[in-house]
């Protein structure tokens, strides 16, 4: 696998004219687009440069929006991440399957590095995660710039993590006033058209322990969208919920499967037919199996997918 | 038998005769204002040095650690007393009386203050550093996962919640800081307890004005403990799963120890 190095780690920023939102330059081109306020906004002419590394992540076959090169990380002496080479393109969701502690979820907090790794290198939009190179070693990012490489991917957590002192409404513009510096009115009317999307919008008011478990993870994806990621993380989504709550979020995360980028690790096997380009089956650390579902369900290649299936298909 | 003197009792409790002596009125005004400027010198460097002890950069860990460990580890009249003669013999700080329009603070009283404020915020650290420490991890990672650095996570999620568990022991902290503003007596700071020393000097009735100076300060948190009710009970509405003690229960210490 060929190695990406942008020339420029540390993103560029600046003001949208029009909603002041505060914007990544993504390393090429006179203008770019304002998710937030939808607008066509001309680049400064001071900050315009070409980032030829960045560039060329872009231009790859399938516009690769995550890629894991020579990934590994230890607990100590446990080694739950072994050479992980992953590449994930503009739009595909993937969902990642494995046996308990099997490093599938250490894999995915990777991507915007509440976990760190101990050697290789991960790139989401051809900008390279956590660390930067500085006399040919990497060290870890300053805290700013990781915090505005995780701005543009969003997460959702097994137990929703909602803040519990804000209402609905002000745990989905929290961080778009706080991080992007969106004016409050913009912030208001994009959250309600985010609830009303996840079917919440009459729960704008309330605060999240007055909510049932998935109307909470549904608002938790709302809270995540409100940032306009280009990258969707979920982390076991549905895993804290009864039953009957799990089809409302995954008919959320299915809508939302057709325009994103998606990683999802779960084992819900219907969602993973339904709406899933390709299913990683994970087994102590390594990456076992990189297939369609259809495939991985219908003719596993190895003996323990066939055994790890077996037991959560029954 | 010990003939206990009424008048003077009454004189010095009555707050129609006793607040017309100068000194016990200003010794009131001087001990809850004092109070109230310490305890927030010890918020603010209570939180401080939590932070300060959660910090990647250990020099600053250390220095947090150093500050707790000397001012829980000292006694608080020695840490007074070396504040005000210690720094005014080696003529680092005199303590000078500054004129703040019509009031004079007395070196006295800024010493006493700051000494009381110091020591304080080694025992606010302990308290805000549980206080975050009760925040369900989950909550920094989905701050930071929205781009939040850690100041804004801190800032808008962290500490908003870390607040609820923060102030029933804050007010406590604060009951415990009036009482305590009496041992500025010792470095003639004119608080209330210095006024009925000196009225004690010139009377020389000490059971019956100490009785009285006793229950000024027993109005003092008993008032706070009706506040510290409201307080906790306006928290307590939107948190509804841990009962906050009634006023009673709270003077009278039932069921919290």
């Amino acid at each position: 696998m060929d190695k990406i190095t942008p020339s420029t780690n540390t993103p560029v920023s600046f003001k949208c004219p029009s909603c002041g939102a505060v914007l990544d330059y993504p390393g090429s081109g006179d203008s770019m687009h304002c998710p937030f306020c939808n607008s066509n906004v001309i680049v400064p002419e001071t900050l315009r440069h070409n980032d030829a590394g960045i560039q060329a992540a872009a231009r790859d076959d399938c516009n690769t929006v995550v890629k894991f090169v020579n990934v590994n990380k230890y607990y100590g002496s446990l080694h739950v991440l072994q050479d992980i080479n992953l590449q994930v393109c503009k739009n595909e969701v993937v969902v990642i399957i494995g046996p308990s502690g099997s490093g599938k979820s250490t894999l995915l907090r990777s991507i915007n590095h509440l976990e760190t790794i101990n050697s290789g290198e991960i790139f989401v939009y051809g900008r390279m995660i956590g660390y930067r190179e500085k006399n040919e070693r990497l060290i870890e990012e300053s805290e700013n710039n990781i915090a505005r490489q995780r701005a543009e991917i969003g997460m959702v957590f097994q137990r929703f993590n909602l803040f519990p002192h804000l209402t609905v409404l002000e745990n989905i513009i929290e961080a778009p006033m706080q991080v992007r510096g969106i004016p409050r009115k913009l912030a208001v009317a994009e959250a309600e058209s985010l609830l009303t999307r996840v079917g919440l919008l009459e729960k704008r008011n309330q605060y999240p322990r007055q909510l049932s478990g998935g109307q909470q993870q549904r608002v938790a994806i709302a809270r995540a969208l409100a940032m306009k990621p280009g990258l969707m993380l979920f982390d076991e989504p549905t895993s804290a919920l009864d039953p009957e709550m799990i089809g409302e979020v995954l008919d959320v995360m299915k809508s939302l499967a057709k325009e994103m980028t998606m990683l999802v690790v779960s084992h819900e096997m219907g969602f993973a037919r339904a709406a899933a380009d390709r299913i990683l089956f994970i087994d102590e650390g390594r990456i076992i199996e990189d297939t369609t579902p259809e495939e991985l369900f219908d003719h596993p290649r190895e003996e323990r997918t066939k055994l790890f299936l077996s037991k959560i298909l029954h | 038998m010990y003939h206990f003197d009424w008048v003077v009792f009454w004189k010095y409790l009555w707050p129609g005769t006793a607040l017309a002596n100068t000194m016990i009125r200003n010794g009131l005004i001087v001990t809850i204002v004092v109070s109230i400027v310490a305890q927030a010198i010890g918020v603010a460097l209570g939180l401080l040095s939590a932070l300060g002890k959660m910090s990647k950069i250990a020099p600053i860990r250390w220095l947090s650690d150093a500050y707790i460990w000397y001012f829980r580890g000292t006694p608080l009249l020695v840490q007074m007393a070396l504040l005000f003669f210690g720094l005014g013999v080696t003529h680092i700080y005199d303590f000078p009386d500054i004129q703040l329009g019509f009031i004079v603070i007395s070196g006295a009283i800024q010493a006493g203050t700051l000494a009381l404020g110091v020591n304080e915020g080694a025992y606010m650290a302990e308290i805000v550093r549980a206080g975050i420490e009760s925040i369900d991890p989950g909550q920094l990672e989905a701050a930071k996962s929205l781009g939040m650095t850690y100041s804004t996570a801190m800032r808008r999620i962290i500490l908003p919640q870390a607040l609820k568990v923060i102030i029933p022991p804050l007010g406590n902290e604060f009951n415990n800081m009036m009482k305590t503003t009496s041992l500025m007596e010792v470095i003639s700071a004119s608080e209330l307890f210095f006024a009925y020393t000196q009225i004690n000097a010139q009377l020389f009735k000490p059971f019956e004005l100490f009785i009285a100076a006793s229950l000024y300060y027993l109005a003092l948190t008993t008032i706070w403990a009706f506040i510290q009710s409201r307080i906790e009970a306006s928290l307590g509405e939107r948190k509804s799963t841990i009962k906050t003690p009634n006023v009673l229960e709270r003077i009278f210490a039932k069921g919290s120890h």
